[in-house]
């Protein structure tokens, strides 16, 4: 008999209170080798499982992702446009309306995520799981966002003197000769092209400081919603 | 009065109705899809039965595990009777709506 990912299944036991665990993996096992692999073939019924499991996530945690992407979106729109000396918009608000976009509160968020679902699974590893859960989605929304808004975005840019100024820096700058054999300077560099590679540039930063970010606090917060657990049981 | 149920907690509860003592995870999950004609994702069926569950809709039994399930326990289901009051109210409600128009109302314009 056919067997679903491995990974996928992991990961929903990660995902489900001990109590469901077994009736919902047993009834997801059963539909993919009664139905869906006889029907649509492996591949297709591997997919269809993985979305259930995504499906399973964003249920139990599809709240907890809501201020992430709000912090994304709004904090990408006041870098995009500036005046024209380069301030942020941002800037200038009073600084506490500043906190429900700032990275303080993305790190709670990721905190009490762990902590819910250590609370939630009654293991560690649902804590953590739902913390790089949440990584995972904030990353992949920042990626479609990013390639959604480059175009729009870019024409505006276009038209701020600090961000011309920003593409004329980035592209005809005198490089230290450290880097033998990589030449940076692009002085055909277009505008557009230029912004996408600092997208890109920027998704795989931020991917590695949110995954790493994601982990430390998936450990945390899973010892305090461990440890809240064990002060409500005595 | 019960809280009034929405569409889909209907479509379980029915599910559950017709299904009697074959009202399993899975069973429920491909009842509801056909009715609905439309995929259903497996944790909106769960999340509603355990919502159900905590209001005292239903009621849940584990049974034994089969091959297909690698023995894997299935956990059935049954209505209890606020369920079916519930179930009678949203029905009522729902005819009290559409009482007075002639079906299927006519495009305007």
């Amino acid at each position: 008999m056919a067997d679903p990912p491995k990974a996928a299944e992991r990961l929903l036991r990660a995902l489900l209170p001990p109590a469901s665990v077994d009736a919902m993996t047993g009834d997801l096992l059963e539909e993919y080798r009664a139905t869906r692999v006889p029907a649509a073939g492996r591949r297709r019924a591997d997919f269809w499982y993985a979305r259930q499991v995504a499906g399973v996530f964003l249920r139990a945690y599809g709240w907890f992702v809501v201020p992430l992407l709000v912090t994304v979106v709004v904090r990408d729109l006041f870098n995009t446009f500036r005046d024209a000396s380069g301030a942020s918009y941002l800037d200038g608000l009073p600084r506490l309306a500043l906190v429900p976009v700032s990275p303080g509160v993305a790190v709670a968020v990721l905190l009490a995520t762990a902590a819910y679902g250590t609370w939630r699974t009654e293991r560690w590893a649902g804590g953590v799981v739902a913390s790089l859960g949440l990584f995972v989605v904030t990353w992949l929304f920042m990626a479609v966002w990013w390639n959604a808004t480059l175009y729009p975005f870019a024409q505006a840019q276009q038209t701020n003197p600090y961000w011309i100024q920003a593409w004329q820096w980035s592209t005809h700058r005198a490089h230290p000769p450290t880097l033998a054999g990589f030449n940076p300077d692009t002085p055909g560099e277009t505008f557009l092209r230029w912004m996408f590679w600092d997208n890109v540039g920027a998704l795989f930063f931020a991917g590695l400081v949110m995954g790493a970010v994601s982990i430390v606090c998936g450990v945390v917060g899973s010892a305090m919603g461990w440890t809240c657990r064990r002060l409500v049981a005595r | 009065m019960a809280d009034i149920l929405g569409s889909f907690e209907q479509a379980v509860l029915l599910a559950i109705v017709r299904l009697d003592d074959n009202a399993y995870g899975r069973a429920i999950l491909n009842e509801v899809a056909a009715r609905l004609e439309r995929d259903v994702a497996a944790g909106a069926v769960q999340a509603t039965l355990d919502r159900l569950e905590r209001k005292g809709l239903v009621r849940s039994r584990l049974g034994s595990g089969t091959p297909i399930r690698d023995g894997r326990a299935r956990r059935f289901y049954a209505v209890q009777a606020e369920g079916r009051r519930a179930l009678n109210e949203a029905k009522a409600a729902h005819d009290s709506l559409w009482r007075g128009f002639p079906r299927p109302l006519k495009a305007r314009g």
